[in-house]
């Protein structure tokens, strides 16, 4: 060992350290070029699986339960775009302020330094979180909000909401649906779906815990006067003076709540009411008793409903349900293509921040100097000066998040579930629709085979819609290059 | 610059621009407006900021939501080999380690995979490859990034494993290595940009210094360039390792829902985004519930073991970056 140490190194014939060059330059070759092959090879493999799948009703149909060959990707595709835009639009705003005030408005103070330096290692640091931890947030922060408010579940009426109309809709004896406008009452009874604050007899406030038979009621098991069953009836009474809600817990101690107007499920019909059917016409609903003979004639009949029947099929109670608007909000957020867009736009925030921080740092810092020349205020600088030949970067960059947005899968899955298919269309920010990269991820794990090519073809969508984005973004970036030159 | 005095502010406020799109304003205006601009930009910042605080709060709050549980011991879960978390019949078991080896195995095959492959293509791309094979390959490599992961974890499961391993030997339908070898080709070409990066930053003066002295191209790469570029290669090696623990849809789709503690590359072996994604999947998910919060501790390890390597590749490549200027 000493020896090789005083020893100067043997010298290599030139012939070897020649042939050492070559070989591992053929070596490089090869094992660069093995990306062009894998990448050929996954082209191929999936457009042999997939694309005789590909059709026009494939791409405007929607997903059938075992039935891949009338399955689709319509309303996956729509609500890739939707959930992508929404989040464009959330994330470049913030991506590139952020990258302004990171390279432009570097502060003296020290204090302010610090913050600035924090700032930018938390960006890099943020871009290297793995994307399902984004989607867990997502989940906590805009779907459940941290508790909160109450979790809305299925055909709840969530506490805090706008935008959205209820009425109450039932079948005539001739079979058309007809609706009328639903008023909140305070129902005799009501059923306990969700934690409130409550107090008990003595006036002790508490918040009460709802527990499903599913969950572990051992959560609670120290708590048992502060915890209810999911469904547990509270019947209306009076303290003080007020109305409340009045119910016992699962340790059996008596506590009420304020009473609230609500919607019941049910109305019942029992006189004449204006009614509005599918047409928009309103007319005065016919009450018909049982005792009555009933009309022969279709239109009394399409105008008529029974006043109560002991025959459930006959039965004019009428069933609430709701109509969203274009701007119907709710809180929490719930699952939904607005907690999905948030939460993409997360995921995609560092790197519009990046490459933001690049494209301005591209700019010749001669054009500042003549701005601030001119006797232009910093921003003056950045908005006229800075911002304009910074955009055509900015925008490749922007474009290159996009594509990664619209191919991520897990934050999505996290936020709104597996879904495949709604049987209503997309209409509010409030509603969950399927994506294009969970639709691929569900039918890739599906058992029915036919589902394989169905997500081979849905790929070839995909990337076809990546190819299209980085064709602009090259586009973009081609005709800024020639600009400056 | 920026503290122009009044008066030239006064003279100077109206400027126009080079490009002329300016309104006029008084000096005063534009610093009043410039004020309510940077806050606005701030705002902008502390978005991120406060992202990382609502992660890092998230995940310890709800993680206390798992190990307050009566049935869950932090010392358990931490050494545990089992995991039974979400499956309905026998004992809970709560031990991380199938889960954290199921990640580690994976990510070991990817890294043997992507750690020389990214590197050398780096190497070509950087230090041999001529104009022409650089305008292809590069491209292959940026197009190759761009494809989504769900997409390589399908090629995954309905093509590596039946045509390339399964004539191979006993491959289970799910296995660690096809999973592995797709999460490997996600990391290739983010190693050989990374590391490409690094080799260009170093500067001609010393390869032409070591052509001086005689030496060919392979010596000055590997001993000139290489070690003068060791810093950012071993950065972009770690935020690729980062990447590969990071990976959910690849193992979600090719690794198997089984939590398994062997070696064997053949068997199925679900990792913590595994395990994760598999949860969400199931849509069972119930706040409050065990297997809820049981989401939040796996993430917290998964987040703390990333974050963890970012942060130490960030400072490796600040720290030790030899700087030539």
């Amino acid at each position: 060992m000493k020896d090789s140490v005083a020893q100067p190194r043997k010298h290599r014939s030139v012939a070897r350290r020649k042939l050492f060059n070559n070989s591992f330059s053929v070596i490089c070759l090869l094992v660069s070029s093995l990306a062009i092959v894998v990448l050929a090879t996954l082209l191929v493999a999936i457009f042999s699986t997939g694309g005789n799948w590909l059709s026009f009703e494939m791409l405007a149909g929607s997903h059938r339960e075992n039935n891949p060959e009338e399955s689709g990707i319509g309303q996956a595709i729509l609500g890739s775009l939707v959930i992508c835009s929404i989040c464009g639009l959330v994330a470049l705003p913030i991506g590139v302020g952020t990258a302004i005030f990171l390279e432009e408005f570097k502060p003296k103070g020290r204090l302010l330094r610090i913050f600035h330096g924090l700032v930018q290692l938390n960006i890099n640091n943020l871009a290297g979180v793995p994307s399902i931890v984004y989607g867990i947030l997502g989940l906590t922060a805009f779907v459940y909000m941290f508790g909160a408010f109450s979790p809305i579940r299925v055909n709840d009426q969530p506490d805090h909401e706008i935008g959205a109309t209820y009425f109450y809709q039932t079948k005539t004896l001739g079979g058309q649906y007809v609706r009328f406008p639903a008023v909140p009452l305070i129902q005799p009874v009501i059923k306990i779906k969700q934690g409130r604050n409550a107090s008990k007899i003595n006036g002790d406030k508490f918040k009460l815990n709802v527990v499903s038979a599913s969950t572990e009621k051992s959560k609670y098991a120290n708590q048992v006067n502060e915890t209810v069953l999911l469904g547990t009836e509270a019947k209306l009474s009076s303290r003080n003076g007020n109305q409340v809600y009045e119910a016992k817990t699962i340790g059996g101690d008596s506590f009420d709540f304020p009473a609230e107007a609500t919607y019941s499920q049910f109305a019942k019909i029992i006189e004449p009411i204006t009614v509005s059917n599918s047409d928009g016409d309103t007319f005065s609903l016919n009450v018909l008793s049982k005792s009555e003979p009933i009309p022969t004639d279709p239109t009394i009949l399409a105008q008529s409903v029974f006043a109560d029947s002991p025959d459930p099929n006959k039965r004019s109670s009428a069933s609430i349900f709701r109509e969203n608007s274009l701007f119907h909000l709710h809180l929490p957020f719930s699952k939904s293509v607005l907690s999905a867009a948030l939460t993409l736009a997360l995921v995609i925030l560092p790197i519009v921040i990046i490459a933001s921080q690049e494209a301005i740092r591209g700019v010749p810092q001669t054009l500042r100097e003549a701005a601030f020349g001119m006797g232009a205020t910093r921003w003056q600088v950045v908005r006229s000066a800075v911002l304009p030949s910074a955009t055509p970067g900015i925008m490749t960059g922007a474009i290159l998040a996009m594509s990664r947005a619209i191919g991520e899968a897990a934050p999505l899955l996290a936020v709104m579930g597996g879904v495949l298919g709604t049987t209503n269309h997309l209409s509010s920010l409030m509603d969950k629709t399927p994506v294009l990269p969970v639709t691929i991820f569900k039918w890739a794990g599906d058992e029915n085979q036919g589902f394989e090519h169905l997500a081979a073809a849905a790929i070839i969508v995909l990337l076809a819609f990546l190819l299209l984005m980085n064709s602009l973004a090259i586009f973009i970036r081609y005709r800024y290059e020639k600009k400056l030159s | 610059m920026s503290n122009t005095s009044a008066g030239q502010g006064e003279l100077l406020g109206d400027a126009v621009s080079p490009r002329g799109k300016l309104r006029p304003r008084s000096s005063a205006a534009s610093k009043r407006w410039q004020t309510v601009v940077v806050t606005g930009l701030v705002f902008c910042a502390l978005v991120s900021v406060f992202t990382t605080i609502g992660i890092i709060l998230m995940l310890v709050v709800e993680s206390w939501g798992f190990f307050s549980d009566d049935k869950i011991e932090i010392w358990k879960f931490l050494t545990g080999t089992k995991w039974t978390v979400g499956q309905t019949q026998g004992e809970l078991s709560y031990g991380i380690w199938p889960l954290l080896s199921g990640t580690l195995r994976i990510t070991g095959i990817a890294m043997m995979l992507a750690l020389p492959m990214g590197l050398v293509s780096a190497i070509y791309l950087s230090e041999y490859a001529s104009k022409r094979t650089r305008s292809l390959l590069k491209p292959t490599l940026e197009i190759l990034a761009g494809i989504p992961t769900v997409v390589l974890g399908f090629f995954a499961v309905k093509f590596i494993t039946p045509y390339m391993l399964e004539p191979l030997g006993d491959f289970k339908t799910f296995n660690a290595t096809s999973a592995g070898i797709a999460v490997g080709i996600l990391c290739i070409p983010l190693v050989a940009s990374l590391a490409e990066d690094a080799l260009r930053a170093v500067p001609n003066r010393l390869r032409e210094g070591a052509y001086g002295l005689g030496a060919n191209r392979l010596e000055v790469t590997l001993k000139v360039v290489v070690p003068a570029a060791l810093s950012g290669i071993i950065s972009a090696f770690l935020l690729a390792l980062a990447r590969a623990i990071g990976e959910t849809m690849v193992v979600a789709l090719a690794a198997g829902s089984t939590p398994t503690l062997t070696l064997d590359p053949r068997m199925p072996s679900q990792t913590m985004t595994g395990f994760i994604v598999e949860t969400f999947k199931s849509e069972s998910v119930v706040p409050g519930t065990l297997s809820y919060f049981s989401i939040y501790a796996v993430a917290a390890v998964l987040f703390l073991s990333t974050f963890g390597i970012t942060l130490v590749g960030q400072i490796i490549r600040m720290k030790y970056r030899e700087v030539y200027d």
